[in-house]
């Protein structure tokens, strides 16, 4: 019972910002606690258009499907291989997938915006997709690796006795028993690239044209004196996407989370 | 034969490397590069590199004060993380295994905070630190509303801890109400019709059956507490007056901001044996969980 109250407790600020997003600023400063005087969507109307939110979102879907898209098309591939291949070969390319989940990103981040900037791919959409999908990639194969190895064998060697190649043997019979990891992996990544912003500053640096949701409104709005007549909204509005996608698949989440558990 | 061995090979290929070609270029690569440029004095633009040898590493280890300061601060605040967030985490865990749909509610009410972004969490917390205290102070007058928190070294390293307290919580409790629901019923029934108390039952049984969780989230909280940085990054910065630098902070701020690239790069490496060394500990526990499981 405690618990359960405190639960409401610990969504209080996420409540707090709510109400607060649809008042003016003096009923913010003077009535900090209290509901709305009306619940007008003018402020979230004037944010969305002045801070350019279609553009913004489009990025941010853009690096999300982009991200998850590969992410959920190779891994399994590669995780596939090198579980049912047995050779030195396999081993060293699993432990150059797997290995940089132990190595904590902050190491190597610095070299990482070099390397991008080296070739070209500094404040670039490609560059932030191609970059997002390697950081995502070590631990999607790690789990869907842990999988297969579970999934029994003699259903592939039946298909392959029955003469199916071993790319249709893949994609019709291994494939469809990945599901329930697969959905992990997705669940995983969408919410890790929709709220990326570590990333996304490295990479894209100040160039405008390229941000996601997440670095534009905090480069806004993270300024000493803020303006939260407009962060308000933007930050009810960027979350929205997210928590829509945590109700829907709230199960698979934290399932997911837990399996995911020691990313490095 | 060799004709079938190299179509095996054509479809490895095939299969494994353009996986690997991403995380190469996203990960392995950049980190070989430190250790290249972790041995030279070099600002991040310049063309001009100069071999230093071993001398950065001298250094950390004999003259940079502040990065033994972020040392200090990040292990204070990964006692009071790893203690604060898994003794909470455990007692709502316990709370709320049961499979009662009011429980599934309140689990998800702790969990919503670990799904939001990191700028999110910043604004949130600076909107209630500011403003939110501000009114609150007029309304009730408690000199606790009325300290510049975020503003206050001393102060400062509770609104960290708060806040990764908040957003945490939902992860580690989800962690510890998996291995509680693992626990056969038969065990506590057993316990319960021989007239032990709820307490007793929680002490006696589900604690030990769950300790294999415990040690994970142990080892999680502390892992996480090393590499204490994106909320540094989007809240304190640092500050004030450089009393939140944790040290994957200091290691970002001697490349991007004192364009020490060459100094920050041998930071990192001294960093990864840091962190490495609790990483594999939690690689070997995980590993024997789930064979266990």
């Amino acid at each position: 019972m405690v618990a359960l109250l405190c639960s409401i407790f610990w969504l209080l600020p996420l409540v707090w910002i709510f109400l607060n997003s649809f008042k003016p600023y003096n009923d913010m400063m003077q009535d900090f606690l209290g509901l709305p005087g009306e619940w007008k969507l003018d402020m979230y109307v004037e944010t969305w258009t002045k801070f350019q939110f279609p553009q913004l979102i489009a990025n941010t879907l853009l690096y999300t499907a982009g991200t998850v898209l590969m992410v959920v098309l190779l891994a399994p591939m590669a995780a596939y291989k090198l579980a049912r291949t047995k050779s030195r070969c396999s081993t060293f390319c699993l432990i150059v997938i797997i290995l940089p989940m132990m190595v904590p990103f902050q190491s190597y981040m610095i070299t990482l915006t070099k390397l991008v900037a080296g070739v070209g791919l500094a404040g670039n959409r490609l560059g932030y997709i191609l970059v997002s999908i390697g950081l995502c990639m070590p631990l999607a194969v790690y789990m869907i690796h842990g999988f297969i190895k579970n999934v029994p064998m003699e259903l592939e060697e039946c298909a392959y006795i029955d003469g199916a190649s071993p790319v249709r043997i893949y994609f019709e019979i291994v494939l469809p028993l990945l599901k329930p990891v697969l959905t992990t992996v997705l669940v995983l990544d969408t919410l890790a690239t929709w709220n990326d912003i570590i990333t996304n500053q490295l990479i894209v640096g100040g160039k405008r044209k390229a941000m996601n949701i997440q670095t534009a409104l905090f480069m806004q709005f993270s300024a000493q004196t803020s303006d939260w007549e407009h962060a308000l909204p933007g930050i009810v509005m960027s979350m929205v996407p997210a928590l829509v996608f945590f109700m829907v698949m709230q199960k698979h989440i934290m399932e997911g989370i837990t399996a995911g558990a020691v990313k490095g | 034969m060799k004709k079938k061995k190299r179509r095996e090979s054509f479809l490895f290929v095939l299969f494994v490397f353009p996986a690997m070609a991403f995380v190469l270029f996203a990960t392995d690569i950049p980190f070989l590069m430190n250790l290249y440029y972790s041995v030279f004095e070099w600002n991040g633009v310049g063309k001009t590199m100069k071999y230093v040898g071993f001398q950065h590493f001298v250094k950390i280890f004999t003259s940079d004060r502040l990065f033994w300061q972020s040392v200090l601060f990040t292990l204070k605040f990964a006692v009071f993380f790893v203690v604060l967030v898994n003794v909470l985490s455990l007692a709502v865990a316990l709370a709320l295994a049961g499979g009662r749909r009011i429980s599934h509610v309140g689990r998800a009410f702790y969990y919503v905070p670990y799904i939001i972004s990191l700028t999110a969490l910043s604004l949130i917390w600076k909107f209630l630190f500011g403003p939110g205290f501000d009114a609150l102070y007029h309304m009730t007058g408690w000199n606790f509303f009325n300290l510049s928190w975020v503003g206050t070294p001393r102060l400062a390293f509770y609104v960290v801890l708060v806040m990764a307290v908040w957003q945490n919580l939902g992860f580690y409790m989800i962690t510890y109400i998996t291995g509680i629901v693992a626990i056969p019923r038969d065990l506590t029934e057993a316990a319960r019709i021989d007239g032990a108390g709820s307490w007793q039952i929680i002490r006696r049984i589900t604690i030990p059956m769950i300790m294999p969780s415990i040690s994970v989230c142990m080892l999680t909280s502390l892992t996480f507490s090393f590499k204490l940085f994106d909320i540094i990054m989007v809240f304190t910065k640092g500050g004030p007056a450089n009393s939140t630098v944790s040290v994957a902070y200091n290691i970002y701020k001697e490349a991007f901001t004192n364009n020490q690239y060459g100094l920050a790069t041998a930071k990192s490496l001294v960093f990864v044996v840091f962190v490495l060394a609790v990483t594999v500990v939690q690689f070997q526990v995980t590993k024997k969980r789930e064979v266990e499981v």
